[in-house]
C-alpha cells in the first residue's frame, strides 16, 4: 500500500479512478513528509509501488451515494472462494516462511550464539542447503503436527455434525480438516509413514482411520465377512510384529514397546467417532493447546540440531605431530578450511596442513532399544531402514572416538 | 429405536476411550523418544577409562615370539600385534603416531601393567585365577594348549611327560609363565629363562634338550626353524585361555576391550571376515595343526554403539 495518505484520509473510501494512471511520474514534492499541493495540471503522482496517491488539493469527486455501502471497510465478509484463496495463501506462506525462519534461528544456535560466527555461517551456508537440512531433520516433526491436526479434526468434525445446527462455532481443527484437500492429508500421512520411527508407526493406524473416517462398516456390509476381514488384517499385523513382541518380552518387558505395538490396531476399530456432544468442546480446547505445546516442545531439538555434518579433521605439518579438530566444516577455499569446532569457536586451518578428514555420528543417534522388526531397527524410519540396506556396513572411524 | 440409540451411545463412549488412549500413547511415545538410552554407550565408557584424552596408546607386546609378537625389520608383526592393532583402532588409536608398541618380556607383563608403563598387554597372556588378583583380563581371544618342542634328534626319545622327568634331559621354559607352574605340578625340573626364544637358542646351541610353552608360541619357532624342531603332543590337562591384560584399576577399559572382542566374535560367527580371522589367517593359521576359531569372550558388558542399527544380515 502507498504510504501517502489520500486526500480524504487513510480510512476513507478510495477515490474513483481517473482517466489514466501515468507510469513513472515524479514523486510529488514533500515537505516534512507530507504531500504538498501539486499544480492541478500535473498528472497525479504515484506512490512507491505505483499506486496513485492523490494530492490533498485535488478535488475528490464525491459520489451522490456513499461508496461505503459497496466496500464496507473494517469487517469484511468473505465469500467461500475468497476465503479458500486466503487460506491457501496463508498455507503456502507458512510452508515457505516457517522453514526459513527456523533455519535462520538454527544458524544462530549452531554458531553458539556468537554474532560474527552466525554471520560467517549465513555467508557460507546456501539457502537451498539450509532448507534441505531443515527438512531432513524437521520432516518428522512436521508430519506429526499435520497428522495430529487432521486426525483430530476429522473426528471433531464428524462429532460436531451431530450437534444441533448453529449451536456454536465448529472446533478449529474441524474447520482446518474441512478446508484441507484430501491429497494434502494423504501426503502428510505418507510423509509420516516414511519418516516416523518404526516403533511409533502403529500409532499412524488409528490416526489414518480417524482422518479418513474408515469405520469397520466400510469393509463389508455384512457382519460375518466384516469380522473375518478384520481378523485377517490383525493376523497379518501379528505376523509382522510377533518376533519383535517376543524379543521385547525377553528383554525384560519393555512395557511401552508392548503397548505401542499391541494397542493401536485395536483402537483403530473404534476411533472414527462420533464423540458424545459433551466431550467435543473440552477435547477440542485441550488438544489445540496440547498440539501447540508439543510442537513448541519438539521444535527445540530441531532448532538445536546441527546444520552442518560433524567431522574430525586431522591437522598437522608433513612430518610432525598431528591434532584432531572435531567440528563442522563451514567452507574450504584455496587457502583455508574453516571449521566450526564442536566445543565452540572457529578455526582456520591452512589447507596444506589437513592430513585426513572423517565423518562422525553424533551421540543423539545412539539407539535406545535393541529391537528389530524383520531386521529393521525399531528406531529407524522406513527411509533410514531402506538406506541401511543400500549401504549396510558402517564402521565408525577411530578418529571419531577422540575427545572433543 | 432405543437399542439403536444405546448402541450409538456405546459407540461414542468407545470412540472417546479410543481417542483418549491414542493421545495418551502418543504422549508417552513423545516423552520416550526424548529419553536417554538406558544402556551405557561406548562413548560414555570411553570417558571412564584412564586412556581418555591420552594422545597415544601404549600396548605391551612380545618381540621375540615368532607368529605371535615379533620385531621384524623394525616392524611389530604377529597375531598378538594384529589383535592389539584392532583393539587400538576400535578405541580410537589408529596409525603409528597414536599407537606405541612397548616391548614386554614374559615376566614383566604384570609389573608393566601395575606400574603404568603400558595401557594394555597383548602378549600370549594366559588368564589364570592367580593373575586375576593382580590384573584384569578381557578375553579370551585365543585358546591354546601347552606343548613341548624338541629338536629333531630327540623326537623319538622324548614322547611323554615321564620322559621329561628324566634328569638326563634339560627342559627349558620362560619365567612367570603358566607352563612353569604346570611343569612344576608334574614334578618336571625346569631351567627357567626370560623368554621362550632364549630356550630355543639354548637348544640350538646344545644347552637344553626340550622347551615347553603354549602351542601358539612354539608354532612360531617351528615356523622359524621348520627342519630343526618338532612339536610333541603331550597330555597336559589344561587349556590356556589367552586374554588381553588391563590394569586392575580400570574396569571400564576392560569392558571396552571385551566389547570389541565380542564384536569381532559376532562378525566371525555370522560368517563375515572378522578382524580376528584376518589376523589368524595372516599369521598362525598356516602353522597350526588344527583349524581354530575365535573363542567367545567372557563377561562382555552390554553397550550401545552407533552401528547398532545396521542390519544384522
Amino acid at each position: 500500500m502507498s504510504a501517502a495518505p489520500t486526500a480524504t484520509g487513510g480510512d476513507g473510501p478510495v477515490p474513483p479512478p481517473r482517466s489514466s494512471v501515468p507510469g513513472g511520474a515524479a514523486e510529488a514534492p514533500r515537505v516534512d513528509g507530507t504531500v504538498t499541493a501539486a499544480p492541478v495540471v500535473d498528472p497525479p503522482p504515484a506512490g512507491p509501488d505505483g499506486e496513485v496517491a492523490w494530492p490533498a488539493a485535488v478535488p475528490v469527486a464525491e459520489p451522490a451515494e456513499p461508496v461505503v455501502a459497496e466496500v464496507q471497510p473494517g469487517r469484511v465478509r468473505w465469500d467461500p472462494a475468497e476465503r479458500r484463496a486466503r487460506a491457501s495463501q496463508s498455507f503456502w506462506t507458512a510452508v515457505v516462511g516457517v522453514p526459513a525462519i527456523f533455519s535462520v534461528l538454527r544458524l544462530g544456535v549452531e554458531a553458539g550464539g556468537e554474532l560474527q560466527t552466525t554471520l560467517l555461517l549465513v555467508a557460507n551456508v546456501g539457502p537451498v542447503n539450509l532448507l534441505a537440512g531443515f527438512l531432513t531433520t524437521a520432516a518428522r516433526l512436521l508430519s506429526t503436527g499435520l497428522v495430529a491436526v487432521f486426525a483430530l479434526g476429522a473426528v471433531l468434525a464428524v462429532s460436531a455434525d451431530r450437534l444441533p445446527p448453529g449451536a456454536r462455532r465448529r472446533p478449529l481443527f474441524a474447520r482446518w480438516a474441512d478446508i484441507t484437500p484430501a491429497w494434502v492429508v494423504l501426503a502428510s500421512f505418507l510423509l509420516a509413514l516414511i519418516t516416523w520411527p518404526l516403533l511409533y508407526l502403529p500409532l499412524l493406524l488409528p490416526a489414518f482411520v480417524a482422518a479418513f473416517q474408515l469405520r469397520p462398516g466400510r469393509l463389508h456390509e455384512r457382519v460375518v465377512p466384516r469380522l473375518l476381514l478384520i481378523g485377517a488384517l490383525l493376523a497379518g499385523y501379528g505376523w509382522l510384529m510377533l518376533p519383535t513382541l517376543r524379543a521385547a518380552v525377553q528383554q525384560g518387558g519393555e512395557w511401552l514397546v508392548l503397548a505401542l505395538i499391541v494397542v493401536p490396531p485395536l483402537l483403530a476399530l473404534f476411533i472414527a467417532g462420533p464423540l458424545p456432544g459433551m466431550v467435543i468442546r473440552p477435547l477440542a480446547s485441550v488438544t489445540e493447546v496440547a498440539v501447540l505445546a508439543t510442537l513448541v516442545w519438539a521444535a527445540v531439538p530441531v532448532i538445536s540440531t546441527p546444520v552442518l555434518p560433524l567431522t574430525v579433521t586431522t591437522v598437522g605439518p608433513e612430518s610432525g605431530p598431528t591434532e584432531d579438530v572435531r567440528g563442522h566444516v563451514v567452507t574450504t577455499d584455496d587457502v583455508n578450511m574453516v571449521i566450526l569446532q564442536e566445543r565452540g569457536g572457529v578455526r582456520y586451518v591452512p589447507v596444506d596442513q589437513v592430513r585426513a578428514q572423517v565423518l562422525c555420528p553424533s551421540e543423539e543417534e545412539l539407539p535406545r532399544y535393541q529391537l528389530r522388526i524383520h531386521d529393521f531397527h525399531v528406531e529407524d524410519s522406513l527411509l533410514e531402514g531402506m538406506g541401511r540396506r543400500v549401504r549396510p556396513v558402517h564402521r565408525i572411524d577411530a578418529a571419531c572416538r577422540t575427545p572433543a | 429405536m432405543s437399542s439403536g440409540s444405546s448402541q450409538s451411545r456405546l459407540r461414542s463412549i468407545a470412540s472417546t476411550l479410543a481417542v483418549a488412549l491414542t493421545l495418551t500413547l502418543a504422549a508417552a511415545a513423545g516423552c520416550d523418544s526424548r529419553k536417554e538410552p538406558e544402556l551405557l554407550s561406548v562413548q560414555e565408557k570411553m570417558r571412564e577409562t584412564h586412556i581418555y584424552g591420552q594422545s597415544k596408546l601404549r600396548i605391551g607386546v612380545a618381540t621375540n615370539e615368532p607368529l605371535m609378537g615379533e620385531l621384524r625389520n623394525g616392524q611389530h608383526v604377529g597375531f598378538d600385534v594384529e589383535i592389539a592393532r584392532y583393539i587400538a583402532a576400535s578405541l580410537g588409536y589408529e596409525g603409528e603416531q597414536r599407537l606405541e608398541f612397548v616391548s614386554v618380556a614374559t615376566e614383566d607383563r604384570i609389573p608393566s601393567l601395575q606400574g603404568g608403563t603400558v595401557d594394555l598387554v597383548v602378549s600370549s597372556f594366559s588368564m589364570t585365577e592367580d593373575r586375576k588378583k593382580l590384573v584384569s583380563f578381557a578375553g579370551p581371544y585365543f585358546v591354546t594348549t601347552q606343548e613341548v618342542m624338541v629338536p629333531v634328534r630327540l623326537k623319538d626319545k622324548i614322547r611323554t611327560i615321564e620322559d621329561l622327568r628324566d634328569p638326563a634331559y634339560k627342559v627349558c621354559t620362560s619365567g612367570g609363565s603358566t607352563t612353569e607352574a604346570e611343569l612344576e605340578k608334574h614334578q618336571v625340573k625346569t631351567f627357567v629363562v626370560k623368554n621362550v626364544g632364549d630356550c630355543v637358542d639354548g637348544i640350538r646351541k646344545g644347552r637344553y634338550d626340550a622347551v615347553s610353552s603354549d602351542e601358539s608360541i612354539l608354532a612360531g619357532f617351528l615356523a622359524s626353524f621348520p627342519k630343526e624342531f618338532e612339536i610333541v603332543d603331550m597330555p597336559f590337562g589344561t587349556s590356556e585361555l589367552l586374554g588381553i591384560g588391563v590394569p586392575i584399576g580400570d574396569p571400564a577399559l576392560r569392558d571396552l576391550v571385551a566389547y570389541f572382542l565380542q564384536k569381532s566374535y559376532e562378525q566371525g560367527r555370522d560368517g563375515d571376515a572378522s578382524p580376528w580371522q584376518t589376523a589368524y589367517n595372516r599369521t598362525l593359521g598356516p602353522w597350526l595343526k588344527a583349524e581354530k576359531r575365535q573363542p567367545q569372550p567372557l563377561e562382555v558388558p552390554k553397550l550401545v554403539d552407533f552401528d547398532d542399527k545396521a542390519p544384522a544380515k
